[in-house]
């Protein structure tokens, strides 16, 4: 009994004084902590705010989410949405990438089969935090693979914290990169994987991943390209081997056949110019292949001949066949958005709808700081280490490097596809780094550190673990006699940097990324705190007051709000795949009142909502995007619309009375300013005094003939318009009209009430100006 | 095998001629290669996508109080917008930090005089810390509101 627990303590004590087990053990909680660490800083929006929602495409996702958990799988793939671009109607399941749902929807099916009641909504606000945890991991894994394990710690704490990538996963934010991250990064890790072992089960396993990845973002297309690059790189430099060929041909073929499962993609894999490269590589790979297997038929001389003719052959087939199946038709080119990362003046020039997003815009300096700080400087580092000691892995690190940094420059959501490997250079450099500067230049006195040295240094990197030691050992330094001193100065700047990294990072999540943009805050002197909850509050309205039925025309920026929260038809949303759709919208938006309601009526809107920021000072607000409507009508209608007449003589773009005539008569002018010239601010501004662009508002006194105000919200951020019906034929002396049906539960204010409720025969004068103001003054303040 | 080879060559007459790779086409070597990233690399952070694309002007102006132009260097409160001037200066101190980096993995090379070991170290962390720093009063520039509360 006393030997066994002699034993026993004999195992714990050997096992406490094993480094391995140390390791190990030191790496679990270094990463539990960067999950943790990563996990809490993406809660300032909910712990702010409330559980909700973010912005715009989360909302999609989330109505998306919500069908599919309600009506099951098949359902949702085949679910023909009716409420969304009015009258054309979207096919949700051909048009998404289903992976998000699919992944919050099994996650709810699983807690329920626990019975853990939970709503579906908080899976999707914290979905995007808890991947990013296992973004972390994926990374840790991905750095280990390419570099060390003590790198790899350094990589999975930078990219749990990094603003590059918690821009995109906040809490509330339940969109697809939040999830598309983690599919990437693992998808390197098994690819990487794959080409170091030469195993199929790898290969299947990433082209799995890669499965995953299709099913999640559009962004999928940066792997099939990625890899194939790299294949020919290995292939270029003359380090092709047994394992590159069955790791390729593996991931492409299963990969391939994978991806086309997604309705979405189809046959894309096999039809579109983004993935041709994949198949070309294929076929080249093959082709080497071959030749490797001919050499060893035939004597050197020979074969150096015979192989430039063949390869040039080769290489000349796949190239003739691309631009042949192209010009043929069955290959479609590149897309606009693909083709405008490469020429980058194309979408400014073509494609007005590409170049209005803002996440499309070209990237500043501010934002390579902003996103990864210190880290920006360490990037190129890394870069040095791995050309320096360059094998097979590395050059994937590289080009995914070069290629991620060149796109992200080119636009600012790209940024996302760079921020990982920016973290896991910048890792392998301070990882370096602090492996050369820790280390003790004495030789070690005792065996226990001498075994620790060889595998264990680079446990020292990340805690005052190799400090301590290395004070504990300075007594032997005068050979090398490098001072310990100078290097402990190194190692305590690059400390500090690290932690107003770590500030840093904290202070952009706070400020910068965890606004919901569905409810704003605005902070007084002391600090006091307003909620501006206008959007909620408007789309609440149109649920409540307006027919099920009703069509609510607005800039295609709110469709999946007011489909999602609104839950109305709606006529253009943020999934812009109708252009001219979109166009007839924005020209109808940029046209005078009588011609726009031509194309409403065509349209067959009954209302129409604005966003007004001029009150409050929000600038995100229509006016300040009104530019881009016009732009893009133009596009379409290039007749009836030109850009030139909004701008005053000298190219100015100003709502004040010097601005242009065709813009102070615009609908859009007319519905963000309607009333607002009677409105008095404060004392120090005239009336009509807009906050946002700093100015008296030009045309103050105006009536609108064919739509009539509906609602305006606390602070008017929000402004709703009912389209009035066509006016009656005033000798008709029996109003004989056929009872509609989406009059139902229109405004009780509207003039088609009296028509019904009342017997007397109403002359049906424009009596709505005071209805309307009788009607629903609940809701606002100060109009007066 | 053979006989399969050498049929094209029963109709054509192999021409005598010597194809050589041209002599500066070669592998290049990590240092060319590494310059190479790091030059697009400095172009990249500094915006000159950016540049190319938006045409800002390379310095902004704004008028003091007496009417006269003064020349600002950095377009304040933007996060999305710059001058090419003030891209380039920032993105030169990301390069020094990237640089400062490596001079200090120079320094472990084993047959290097004390005194220039210490030089390059007092150097190379000069560069990392001053870039750094540097970097930061931009930011302030930039956006005045940076690291407050």
């Amino acid at each position: 009994m006393a030997d066994a627990d002699l034993v026993v303590r004999n195992d714990i004590r050997s096992a406490m004084w094993n480094p391995g087990g140390w390791k190990s053990l030191l790496s679990f909680f270094i990463l539990a902590l960067a999950w943790l660490a990563g996990f809490s800083a993406r809660l300032f929006a909910v712990i702010r705010f409330e559980s909700i929602i973010h912005e715009f495409d989360p909302w999609f996702n989330y109505r998306a989410t919500h069908y599919m958990v309600q009506n099951g799988f098949y359902n949702f793939l085949n679910w023909f949405d009716d409420r969304a671009w009015y009258p054309l109607g979207r096919i949700v399941g051909g048009t998404v990438y289903p992976g998000l749902m699919v992944t919050s929807g099994s996650i709810h099916w699983f807690l329920n089969l626990l019975n853990i009641p939970i709503h579906i909504r908080d899976i999707c606000v914290f979905l995007a935090p808890v991947f990013s945890g296992m973004t972390s991991m994926s990374v840790y894994l991905f750095t280990k693979e390419i570099w060390s394990p003590g790198a790899g710690l350094f990589a999975a704490c930078f990219i749990a914290i990094v603003p590059g990538y918690i821009s995109r996963s906040v809490a509330g934010s339940y969109d697809n990169e939040g999830i598309a991250i983690f599919a990437l990064m693992f998808t390197y890790f098994l690819w990487i994987k794959s080409v170091k072992t030469g195993q199929v089960f790898w290969s299947i396993c990433t082209a799995l991943s890669y499965f995953y990845m299709v099913s999640a973002w559009g962004g999928y297309v940066f792997i099939i390209n990625l890899i194939p690059l790299h294949v020919f790189t290995l292939l270029l430099m003359g380090r092709y081997s047994q394992r590159i060929y069955t790791a390729y041909n593996c991931f492409y073929i299963v990969g391939l056949i994978l991806s086309m499962q997604i309705p979405f993609v189809g046959f894309q894999p096999i039809r579109t110019s983004e993935h041709m490269a994949a198949a070309g590589v294929f076929a080249l790979l093959n082709a080497y292949a071959f030749l490797k297997y001919i050499q060893n038929f035939l004597t050197k001389s020979e074969f150096r001949y015979f192989f430039i003719a063949a390869v040039t052959f080769a290489a000349a087939v796949v190239f003739v066949a691309v631009v042949g199946l192209t010009w043929a038709g069955y290959i479609a080119p590149w897309s606009g958005r693909f083709y405008s990362l490469w020429d980058t003046g194309y979408a400014k020039i073509h494609i007005p709808i590409i170049a209005s997003v803002s996440e499309h815009q070209p990237t500043t300096w501010v934002s390579f700081f902003f996103d990864l700080h210190i880290l920006v400087c360490a990037f190129p580092v890394g870069a040095w280490y791995c050309i320096k000691n360059i094998n097979d892995e590395r050059v994937f690190v590289v080009l995914y490097a070069i290629f991620a940094s060149y796109f992200a420059g080119v636009m600012v959501r790209l940024m996302l596809t760079l921020t990982p490997v920016v973290c896991v250079l910048a890792a392998v450099a301070f990882s370096k780094t602090f492996e050369v500067y820790l280390k003790d230049d004495s030789p070690k006195q005792n065996q226990k550190s001498l075994d620790e040295n060889g595998e264990n240094k680079n446990d020292r990197l990340y805690d005052k673990v190799g400090n301590k030691k290395k004070v504990r050992e300075d007594k032997p330094q005068e050979e090398e006699g490098l001072g310990i001193n100078v290097k402990s100065i190194i190692i305590v700047a690059l400390l500090m940097m690290l932690m107003l990294f770590a500030v840093h990072c904290t202070w952009v999540t706070s400020s910068a990324y965890s606004s919901p943009s569905i409810v704003l805050a605005s902070y007084g002197q002391g600090g006091s705190r307003t909620i501006l909850d206008d959007f909620r509050e408007a789309y609440y309205w149109l649920r409540q007051n307006t027919d099920d039925k009703a069509r609510i025309m607005s800039w295609w920026d709110y469709g999946y709000q007011i489909a999602g929260m609104g839950n109305r038809t709606t006529l253009v949303d943020n999934n812009t795949w109708n252009n001219s759709h979109i166009a007839l919208v924005g020209k109808a938006m940029s046209s005078n009142e009588t011609a726009a309601y031509e194309i409403m009526r065509m349209l067959d809107v009954n209302y129409v909502l604005v966003i007004f920021g001029g009150v409050i000072g929000y600038s995100g607000d229509d006016i300040n995007k009104f530019l881009w409507m016009v732009r893009i009508a133009e596009g379409e209608h290039p007749r009836d619309i030109k850009e030139v007449d909004y701008f005053t003589p000298q190219g100015e773009f100003r709502v004040d009375a010097a601005g242009s005539k065709t813009l102070l008569n615009c609908l859009m002018y007319k519905l963000s300013y309607y009333r607002f010239g009677q409105m008095q601010l404060d004392f120090r501004s005239p009336a009509g005094f807009d906050r946002t662009r700093g100015v008296e508002i030009g045309n103050k006194n105006f009536d609108l003939t064919h739509v009539e105000e509906a609602y305006t919200t606390e602070h008017w951020l929000v402004r709703i318009y009912k389209v009035k019906d066509l006016e009656n034929r005033d000798n008709l002396k029996t109003p004989h009209r056929p009872v509609k049906k989406s009059r139902r539960k229109s405004k009780k204010s509207s003039k088609k009430i009296g028509s019904i409720k009342n017997k007397p025969k109403v002359v049906k004068g424009k009596k709505s100006k005071s209805s309307k103001a009788g009607s629903r003054s609940g809701g606002r303040t100060g109009t007066k | 095998m053979e006989a399969l080879f050498s049929i094209p060559f029963s109709l054509l007459e192999c021409p005598n001629l010597k194809l050589k790779k041209p002599s500066w086409v070669k592998q290049p070597s990590a240092m060319v290669v590494f310059a190479a990233v790091l030059t697009s690399y400095f172009l990249v952070t500094g915006g000159i996508i950016y540049d190319v694309i938006v045409e800002p002007p390379s310095i902004g102006s704004v008028p003091d109080e007496k009417g006269n132009s003064k020349p600002v260097a950095f377009m304040p409160y933007r996060v999305n917008g710059q001058y090419i001037m003030e891209g380039l200066a920032s993105s030169f101190l990301f390069t020094l930090g990237g640089l400062g980096f490596v001079i200090l993995d120079q320094t472990n090379k084993p047959l290097m005089p004390k005194l220039n070991r210490i030089l390059l170290i007092c150097v190379g962390g000069a560069a990392v810390v001053i870039a750094f720093f540097t970097c930061r009063v931009f930011m302030k520039i930039k956006l005045p509101g940076y690291m407050q509360a």
